[in-house]
C-alpha cells in the first residue's frame, strides 16, 4: 500500500464517521427542538379547548383549528396518565397522504361526562425545515472535504517527488557498472538527509567492491609464484630414477591438484579481469568459424566420452573482444561436455542473433537462479564452480541475455545477442 | 647452450636451473634487476629467462636496456601476471615468447628451444632423433626418410616429447601443452593417453621404434632406454 494510500484510508475512515456522528447528533438535536415546540403549540391549543369548554361549558367544534386536528372521545373511566405526548401517523385529507404527525392525548369533565382529547398536529413541514438545515450545513462541509483531499492528493504527489527521483537513482546504481549513484537537489531537509545517507553508503559499497577485487586479483597473482615453485618441484621429482609406483602416484595426485589450484586462480583472476572491463579491444568476430575451431579444439574430450555432437549454425558475426568470446564458448563447452553422461548428445544451434547450446545430463532440472553463483556445483562434479559464473559475467558486461532451460531432458544454455 | 635465468624466487629458480644443467646446458642466474643488469651488460646468452617482477625493478626495462645495448640474446618472459596488455607490451619491445606462471619445466625447455632454433636463421629447422627428423618450420615428421602424416596436436605433442627428450613428461604437463590453460580439463588428463597411443602407432607402423615409455600413470618419457 502506498503510504499516501494508507494516509488518505485513515483520513476517510475518520472523517466518514466524524461527519456521520456530527450529522446524527445534529438531527437528534434539532429533532428534540422541534418535538418541543409542536408540544408547546399542542399544549396553547389543549388550554384554548379548556377556556372554551370552561366558559361555554360545551367542546368547541374539531372544524375550528387551523393547523391541528382535534378529536374527542367519551369514555368512561379516567386512565392513568393525565397527559401524554406521543408520535403518530396521520392522514391529511388536504394533501391526501399520511404524515408523521405529534399528538397530546389529554382527558376533560365537562357536565359530569368524561372525554378524552386528542390534538394532533403535523410534523411535516418541520421536519423539511431540518432537512434544509442539515443540507445546508452539511453540503458546504463534503465539499470542503473533497477539496481538501485534492489539494493534499497534489500537494504530496509534489512533496514525494524528491523521494521518487531518489528512489529511480538508487535503482539506477549498479556496482557492477561503472555507474554512480546521482544525488538529487531539494529544499526538504529530510530528504536533503536521506540523500547524503545513501550517497554515502553508495560511495562505501563502491570503495568496498573495489578493495575486494583488489584483493582477490592480488591475492591469485600472489598465488601463482608459489604455485609455480610446486609445479616446478613436481617437474623435478619426476626426473628421479628411483620413482616407484606409490611415488608416482602421490606425485599424479599432487599434479591433480595443483592443475586445479592453478585453474581455480585464474578463473577468479579472470572474472577480476572481465569485472574491471579489462578486455577492451574490439574486433569482427565469425562466430559460426569459431565455434568450428573450438569443436576441433575439444575434439578429444569429445570422444572421450563418446559423445554425439549435431551443430546447426548459420553465418553470423559480432562485434566484440575475441578473448570474452573465446571464454564465452570454450565455457559453453565444458560445461556441456563435463556435465554430460557418456554417450549423450550436444545440439549447438547459432541463429542470427541467438547461440544455444544443449546437452543431455546427469542431473535433472537445475535452479536456474543459482548455477550461476560462484562455487555452486554439484557434489559430483570436479570443476571449479566457476565456469558458469564467467559465462554471466561475460554476458553481463557485454549486454547479452544469459539464460537456462531446462526441455526434453536436455539442459539448455541460451545466449540473445540482442546489441552491438 | 647458455641460458640466463633472472627470477627472484629461488626455489623455481633452482628447480629451472637443475632441469636446464641436466640437459647439457650452462645456467646463469640472477636474483635482482641489478645483477641481471650487471650479467645481461657484460655476457652473451643464447636466451634469457626473465621475471617481469623483481624486488629492486621492473623486468620489462632488463628487456629495454637489453634492446637498446643491441644484445642478440632471447628472452623468454616468466610472469605471474598474465594481462594480456602486459604480454602484447613485452613482446613488442621484443621478448620472443611469453610464459604464464605456474607452467611446466618441460614447456619452459620446449619454448627456450623453440626461441634459440629460431634466432639461429643460418642453423636448419630440422630436429633428429635416431631414425626420427622432425622439420619444426614446415611442421613434417619423417621416418627413414618417409613421410608420416599427424595431425597438427598430433605434431606438437612428439615434437614437445623430442624436444624434452630422456625427461618424464606429466600428462598435466602434457594436456596443457596442447590444450592451453583455457579448457577447463584439470579433473580429465587422462584423454591424453588415447592421444600419445595414436602418435605411438602412427610411428611404429612407419618402422619407428617405440620411444615411448610409461611412467606408472603419471606421465611419460620419449627416450631410447
Amino acid at each position: 500500500m502506498k503510504l499516501f494510500t494508507s494516509y488518505n484510508r485513515i483520513l476517510a475512515v475518520i472523517t466518514l464517521t466524524g461527519l456521520l456522528a456530527i450529522g446524527f447528533l445534529f438531527y437528534q438535536t434539532l429533532g428534540q427542538y422541534i418535538n418541543k415546540q409542536i408540544e408547546d403549540h399542542l399544549y396553547e391549543e389543549l388550554l384554548e379547548v379548556k377556556d372554551f369548554a370552561h366558559v361555554k361549558n360545551i367542546l368547541p367544534s374539531p372544524d375550528g383549528f387551523d393547523d391541528v386536528i382535534v378529536e374527542y372521545r367519551k369514555i368512561s373511566r379516567p386512565s392513568h396518565s393525565s397527559k401524554l405526548f406521543a408520535d403518530t401517523v396521520f392522514y391529511n385529507p388536504k394533501k391526501k397522504h399520511e404524515e408523521s404527525a405529534r399528538y397530546l392525548k389529554t382527558q376533560l369533565l365537562i357536565k359530569g361526562q368524561r372525554y378524552e382529547v386528542i390534538i394532533t398536529a403535523s410534523k411535516f413541514e418541520r421536519q423539511e425545515q431540518i432537512k434544509s438545515i442539515i443540507l445546508i450545513i452539511l453540503l458546504p462541509l463534503v465539499v470542503l472535504l473533497f477539496v481538501l483531499w485534492l489539494v493534499n492528493r497534489i500537494l504530496i504527489r509534489r512533496m514525494w517527488l524528491p523521494f521518487r527521483q531518489l528512489l529511480t537513482n538508487i535503482k539506477a546504481f549498479n556496482i557492477n557498472k561503472e555507474k554512480v549513484f546521482e544525488p538529487i537537489r531539494t529544499n526538504i531537509e529530510e530528504f536533503k538527509e536521506l540523500n547524503k545517507a545513501v550517497l554515502e553508503v553508495s560511495l562505501k559499497v563502491k570503495s568496498d567492491y573495489r578493495e575486494i577485487k583488489l584483493f582477490t586479483e592480488n591475492a591469485s597473482h600472489e598465488m601463482m609464484t608459489p604455485l609455480a615453485v610446486i609445479n616446478s618441484k613436481l617437474d623435478t621429482m619426476l626426473q628421479f630414477n628411483s620413482l616407484g609406483k606409490e611415488e608416482s602416484e602421490i606425485l599424479a595426485d599432487l599434479y591433480k591438484a595443483t592443475s586445479k589450484l592453478t585453474k581455480l586462480n585464474q578463473s577468479l583472476l579472470l572474472l577480476v579481469k572481465i569485472d574491471n572491463n579489462q578486455l577492451q579491444a574490439r574486433e569482427e568476430i565469425d562466430l559460426k568459424t569459431l565455434l568450428e575451431e573450438k569443436l576441433g579444439y575439444f575434439q578429444e574430450l569429445i570422444q572421450k566420452r563418446n559423445l554425439k555432437v549435431k551443430t546447426e549454425t548459420a553465418a553470423f558475426t559480432l562485434y566484440a573482444n575475441r578473448s570474452l568470446i573465446e571464454i564465452l564458448v570454450n565455457n559453453l563447452f565444458s560445461n556441456a561436455i563435463r556435465h554430460n553422461y557418456d554417450g549423450g548428445s550436444i545440439q549447438i544451434t547459432l541463429t542470427e542473433d541467438s547461440l544455444i547450446f544443449s546437452n543431455t545430463g546427469t542431473q535433472t532440472r537445475l535452479d536456474p537462479l543459482k548455477i550461476f553463483e560462484r562455487f555452486y556445483k554439484d557434489n559430483t562434479s570436479d570443476g571449479t564452480g566457476l565456469g558458469l559464473a564467467i559465462l554471466k559475467q561475460v554476458c553481463l558486461r557485454q549486454h547479452y541475455q544469459l539464460s537456462y532451460h531446462y526441455e526434453q531432458r536436455q539442459h539448455q544454455f541460451r545466449i540473445i545477442f540482442n546489441s552491438r | 647452450m647458455k641460458f640466463l635465468i633472472v627470477e627472484d624466487e629461488e626455489g623455481l629458480r633452482k628447480s629451472i636451473d637443475q632441469y636446464l644443467t641436466a640437459e647439457g646446458n650452462i645456467c646463469d642466474w640472477a636474483s635482482t634487476y641489478e645483477q641481471g643488469y650487471q650479467k645481461l651488460s657484460i655476457y652473451d646468452y643464447d636466451c634469457v629467462l626473465l621475471d617481469l617482477t623483481l624486488p629492486d625493478g621492473e623486468g620489462l626495462q632488463l628487456l629495454k636496456h637489453l634492446k637498446k645495448i643491441n644484445k642478440a640474446d632471447g628472452v623468454l618472459i616468466i610472469s605471474a601476471r598474465n594481462s594480456l596488455d602486459q604480454k602484447i607490451e613485452g613482446l613488442s619491445i621484443g621478448a620472443d615468447d611469453y610464459l604464464i606462471k605456474p607452467f611446466h619445466l618441460s614447456e619452459l625447455y620446449a619454448r627456450l628451444l623453440a626461441i634459440v632454433r629460431r634466432r639461429n636463421f643460418n642453423g636448419n629447422s630440422l630436429l633428429h632423433f635416431n631414425e626420427l627428423e622432425i622439420d619444426t618450420v614446415s611442421k613434417e615428421t619423417k621416418v627413414n626418410g618417409q613421410l608420416v602424416y599427424f595431425t597438427r596436436k598430433e605434431f606438437d605433442l612428439l615434437l614437445y616429447f623430442v624436444a624434452n627428450k630422456n625427461k618424464v613428461i606429466s600428462k598435466s604437463a602434457a594436456v596443457v601443452h596442447i590444450w592451453g590453460d583455457d579448457a577447463d580439463m584439470a579433473d580429465s588428463f587422462d584423454f591424453i593417453y588415447t592421444h600419445i597411443k595414436n602418435v605411438r602407432k602412427k610411428l611404429t607402423d612407419s618402422g619407428c621404434k617405440d620411444y615411448f615409455q610409461s611412467v606408472y600413470g603419471v606421465g611419460y618419457k620419449f627416450s631410447e632406454t
